[in-house]
């Protein structure tokens, strides 16, 4: 919202500050100046000062609103603009609120002998600050106003309608051409919309009509000021796409009350400057009307909150400056709150004011403050997430961080679990709309930029999380997602280095086995699903060959799953060697439909995990429909022959079999 | 008689005198000749064989000097006494000369082997790995909390409309709710989450105070991507609850972190500012390290670069987990990073966080101890 310096000096009697120290003050208390332009304005030179108001200060969408705080801060009282009370004519106006639950207060008053022209030039310059155009002078003076005061108001062609105009709920329309020309079309589902016995003469609160709007011609006209439920102009501005001064003020909510000064500002101006006269009686419907708030405040609220002693009568004065009915009742203040001030409800509001009037930078802030000693309660998955990122950075991995959205039809290749896929409804990257079902999606994307740009050494990995749904019902698990891409066949080294990363982080028992669903671009006969011990953790498979490469090797690992099963015990890995270890192979065979892995689980147990130092497959060697297997079993603190013993038992071997 | 004694002697002092002489010359000549020899010809090997065959000449069982060295046995006293040290000497010459060369070509040998055993350097390098920049910074923040006592949370992306808007002081109505464009798995209750409050919902909720948290997270809005815009960011959001804190404990926490990250000399200013789930609300700023403040294109003239939001927990928030207002209080703050890591790493376009562009040099890398 921008205000010129000028205004201030107007609107503040008494008001020395220059514009940039007002600025600084208006920045330190909740209204940063993000931008301060020296211009001319009436044939003097003059500042234009940009604030930003968030969306809790409806109030200050106005230059009386922003002088009011300024004045709160410089402990000065403001002057609006005279604005005398309207001289109502004898006609009734025929206007009717049907969607009573929508409006919260309109005036309106019909002007007749009016002669529109062309604005007074300080008019135009004026309206040019806030980039405005001039229309004409009963529009610009509508636009004056509301920059003024933050009222919106609407001026309407009374010939140009039937003399009935009422505010509804569209049930009939299908568009409507506003006053800029462009037709909107509606879809009858809670527009609110102002219409007369045939046809849709504005869409309320946001943007009036072609058909009834102010020419050069008009003469008589209807001047509504009205004041809207502020959620159903959003959700209008946001359906319809309608984004206009009037709607930004209404949608934040404003205050009932001062609805009344805004039209009789509105209506003296029109009179002094276009000529004309109130004809009719001054319509008002105001069903409810807008209360100040009383607030019981307890005074050490302030100081508590922010920290430092605050006087008491420090705290009085910055009521009085906000033009907040302060009295002391035994020792707490009730404060009774202007209506325009819509956001304070609750006593820890008004601390909120105490404290940014009384200035933040009155608050130290200089030393690190000594909280209290409280528990650890990072959960193990961030943990083992950043033990994982330095393992594999230490494997010459590269992390990559990518969208967690994909192309439609990518899912369908990268899937393997049974799930659905979670599918957004609005995002406006319309070709991204799926979330991912597996680390693969970012991965793959950045092997293809790697590759265009000749990216040597592609070894990268990402964690994040994938995401689906099943029967209604919406998860995600945090995953690790690792690929390498080699010009020479190293399926069984990324396995490795896989596998070392799982032990690393305390798994066991890696064991492989067909899965029941393989993705679609895995190669099926290089694809298999990593467990520890009996639980699934995860799946590694070689890709079908790509664009760019042939070899290309993926593995994902489930870390929510890694993490329960780490939180059980598990066997060490220290062992004080007294003795020499002593290696032993074994030849065995086994159909092509056993596991290796449960016959290996097997003759751990028989041989005992104090005696076996390490359990390895040296080598395989696939016969018809059977495979040959050669196994490495290191024995250790037990002497050769214990070792023998025990090899040949667990094995099954003949005892005259050289091992 | 006695002149045939007297004959005897001077025979015998003849014969001693000259076999004396015979002696030292021809001992001396053929001592002298065979360790010249021996010298020479070891001079010349250059093989263990060769060396072996000039020990069997000179020094072996039937060596020269061994048979030398064995004649001593059978010379008279006189003769011994003569001859003796001097083959004695030779003897032992010829054992130090052919260690020396025995030593010498061992040594030689050695060498030769150790060269055919030598690698040579391979000036190709290792590639090594990278994290990346925004896990980087995280840590570093990370870091820096976990010394003060904090706990790292994170929480889910799929998220519901109540943690991401109603139990931060969000109802449906609110305006606030256009600070947030919202992409909707399934309008309007299911969303991708807009900002890490979430997680302070989830906390406050299960979580009994008192605590101290830092949620780094991934946030989603409904902006179309170019090169400054981006539909996902990533936030660094803090909360704490305890019996007793204020806006005083939030400044000294802020600027902390500043001082840490930037140096003692930064310049931070607190200023007043709404977000729905605090109050008060503050804006934290840090002076432009570009201009110190006087205005420049990087901090759009204003002199301050904002730097995330900050303030008390609101009572709403407060109550809406359960939490009772006049025991606890609390203050949360949050940070966007893209931008701060951007600056950091020279990165010109926000894309390049997420995929593509992205690229780590093989052999380099920054550590962030």
């Amino acid at each position: 919202m921008k205000a010129l310096y000028s205004q201030f000096k107007e609107l503040i009697p008494g008001l020395k500050a220059g514009a940039k120290q007002i600025g600084e003050a208006m920045t330190l208390t909740g209204f940063m100046m993000d931008s301060l332009e020296e211009v001319v304005y009436k044939g003097k030179k003059d500042y234009l000062m940009g604030f930003e108001v968030r969306q809790n200060r409806g109030d200050c969408f106005s230059a009386i609103g922003l002088a009011r705080e300024a004045a709160a801060f410089y402990g000065l009282k403001t002057q609006a603009p005279k604005a005398k009370p309207i001289k109502q004519g004898k006609e009734k106006l025929k206007i009717k609120i049907e969607s009573k639950e929508t409006v919260k207060r309109v005036l309106a008053v019909k002007i007749d002998g009016l002669e529109n022209k062309e604005s007074p030039a300080w008019l135009k310059e004026y309206l040019k600050f806030y980039g405005l155009n001039s229309i004409n002078l009963l529009v610009d003076l509508s636009n004056y106003v509301m920059m003024l005061t933050g009222y919106p108001s609407h001026l309407i062609d009374f010939k140009k309608t039937d003399g009935q105009l009422s505010w509804a709920l569209n049930s009939e329309f299908n568009s409507i051409t506003t006053l800029f020309g462009t037709t909107v079309a509606l879809s009858k589902k809670e527009e609110l919309i102002i219409k007369d016995g045939e046809k849709i003469i504005a869409l309320a609160g946001l943007v009036g009509g072609k058909d009834a709007a102010i020419d050069m011609d008009s003469d008589s006209i209807i001047a509504e000021v009205a004041v809207y439920n502020g959620a159903i102009i959003r959700k209008n501005s946001r359906s319809l796409n309608i984004v206009t001064e009037a709607g930004h003020r209404l949608e934040k909510g404003l205050d009932s009350e001062g609805a009344e000064y805004a039209m009789n500002l509105l209506v003296s101006l029109i009179l002094e400057h276009a000529k004309g006269k109130v004809s009719s009686e001054v319509f008002s419907f105001y069903p409810k009307k807008q209360s100040s708030r009383t607030i019981k405040f307890e005074p050490g609220m302030a100081g508590d909150i922010a920290g430092v002693e605050i006087p008491e009568k420090e705290i009085l004065k910055i009521f009085k400056n906000l033009n907040f009915k302060a009295e002391k009742i035994g020792k707490n203040i009730s404060v009774k709150v202007p209506s325009y001030r819509l956001d304070v409800a609750m006593p820890e509001d008004l601390a909120e004011e105490v404290a940014r009037i009384y200035g933040y930078d009155k608050i130290p802030g200089t030393q690190p403050p000594k909280l209290k000693v409280t528990p650890k309660i990072t959960p193990k998955n961030i943990i083992l997430a950043e033990k994982i990122r330095d393992i594999l950075t230490s494997l010459a991995f590269d992390e990559i961080l990518s969208w967690p959205l994909t192309p439609a039809g990518l899912n369908e290749q990268i899937n393997y679990r049974n799930w659905n896929k979670a599918v957004t409804q609005n995002s406006m990257n319309e070709l991204f709309p799926e979330l991912r079902q597996s680390m693969a999606a970012g991965l793959l994307n950045q092997l293809k930029e790697y590759s265009k740009k000749n990216v040597e050494f592609i070894d990268i990995f990402e964690i994040g999380k994938v995401f689906g749904e099943k029967n209604g019902k919406y998860s995600e698990n945090d995953s690790l997602g690792i690929m390498s891409v080699s010009n020479k066949k190293t399926f069984n080294e990324f396995k490795n280095k896989t596998e070392n990363l799982l032990r690393l982080i305390g798994l066991d028992g890696i064991n492989y086995f067909e899965p029941s669903a393989k993705p679609a671009i895995a190669n099926p006969a290089s694809c298999w699903r990593i467990a520890s011990g009996k639980n699934q953790i995860g799946i590694i498979y070689k890709l079908v060959p790509q664009e760019n490469s042939e070899n290309i090797y993926f593995a994902e690992i489930n870390i929510a799953k890694t993490v329960e099963i780490l939180s059980k015990p598990s066997a060490g890995s220290t062992v004080e060697l007294n003795q020499k270890l002593i290696p032993l192979d074994a030849n065995i065979e086994l159909d092509i439909s056993e596991s290796i892995f449960e016959y290996l689980e097997e003759a751990k147990k028989k041989i005992g995990k104090n005696r076996l130092w390490s359990i390895d497959v040296t080598d395989a060697y696939k016969t018809e429909d059977k495979i040959k297997y050669t196994i490495r079993a290191s024995y250790q603190e037990i002497t050769d022959q214990e070792a023998k013993k025990i090899h040949l038992e667990a094995f099954n071997l003949n005892p005259n079999q050289q091992i | 008689m006695e002149k045939k004694r007297i004959y005897y002697i001077i025979q015998i002092a003849i014969f001693i005198i000259t076999a004396f002489i015979i002696t030292e010359k021809d001992s001396n000549g053929m001592d002298n000749n065979i360790l010249e020899r021996m010298s020479q010809e070891l001079e010349a090997a250059k093989s263990p064989e060769e060396l072996q065959e000039i020990w069997r000449k000179y020094l072996g069982k039937k060596g020269e000097l061994k048979i030398l060295l064995k004649s001593i046995a059978a010379m008279s006293d006189a003769e011994k006494s003569v001859q003796s040290p001097a083959i004695q000497a030779a003897h032992k010459k010829a054992l130090d000369l052919f260690a020396q060369k025995e030593k010498s070509l061992n040594q030689a040998e050695a060498g030769k082997k150790l060269l055919s055993q030598a690698e040579p350097l391979r000036l190709q390098k290792a590639k090594i790995g990278h994290l990346h920049p925004i896990t980087q910074t995280i840590r570093m923040l990370n870091q820096t909390f976990t010394e003060m006592g904090y706990s790292i949370m994170d929480g889910p992306e799929i998220e519901t409309e109540e943690y991401c808007f109603r139990r931060l002081n969000v109802p449906s109505d609110h305006p606030a709710r256009d600070m947030q464009d919202t992409i909707y798995i399934q309008e309007p209750n299911i969303l991708l989450r807009t900002q890490t409050s979430s997680i302070e919902a989830h906390v406050l909720e299960d979580y009994a105070p008192p605590f101290k948290v830092v949620c780094p997270g991934r946030v989603y809005r409904n902006e179309k991507v170019n090169k400054s815009n981006h539909f996902i960011f990533h936030h660094y959001q803090g909360i704490v609850v305890m019996e007793k804190t204020s806006l005083k404990d939030l400044f000294g926490t802020i600027e902390y972190l500043f001082k840490k990250i930037y140096g003692p000399e930064v310049k931070i200013r607190f200023r007043n500012k709404y977000y729905p789930e605090v109050e008060p609300g503050v804006g934290p700023d840090m002076q432009c390290f570009n201009c110190q403040g006087s205005g420049c294109a990087v901090c759009k003239g204003v002199g301050w670069i904002e730097m995330g939001g900050a303030g008390m927990i609101h009572p709403n928030v407060m109550k809406m987990a359960g939490l009772d207002t006049k025991k606890w209080k609390g203050f949360a703050f949050g940070l966007g990073l893209d931008r701060w890591v951007m600056a950091k790493y020279n990165i010109t376009d926000i894309r390049t966080l997420l995929g593509g562009n992205l690229g780590y040099k093989y052999y380099k890398n920054e550590s962030t101890l």
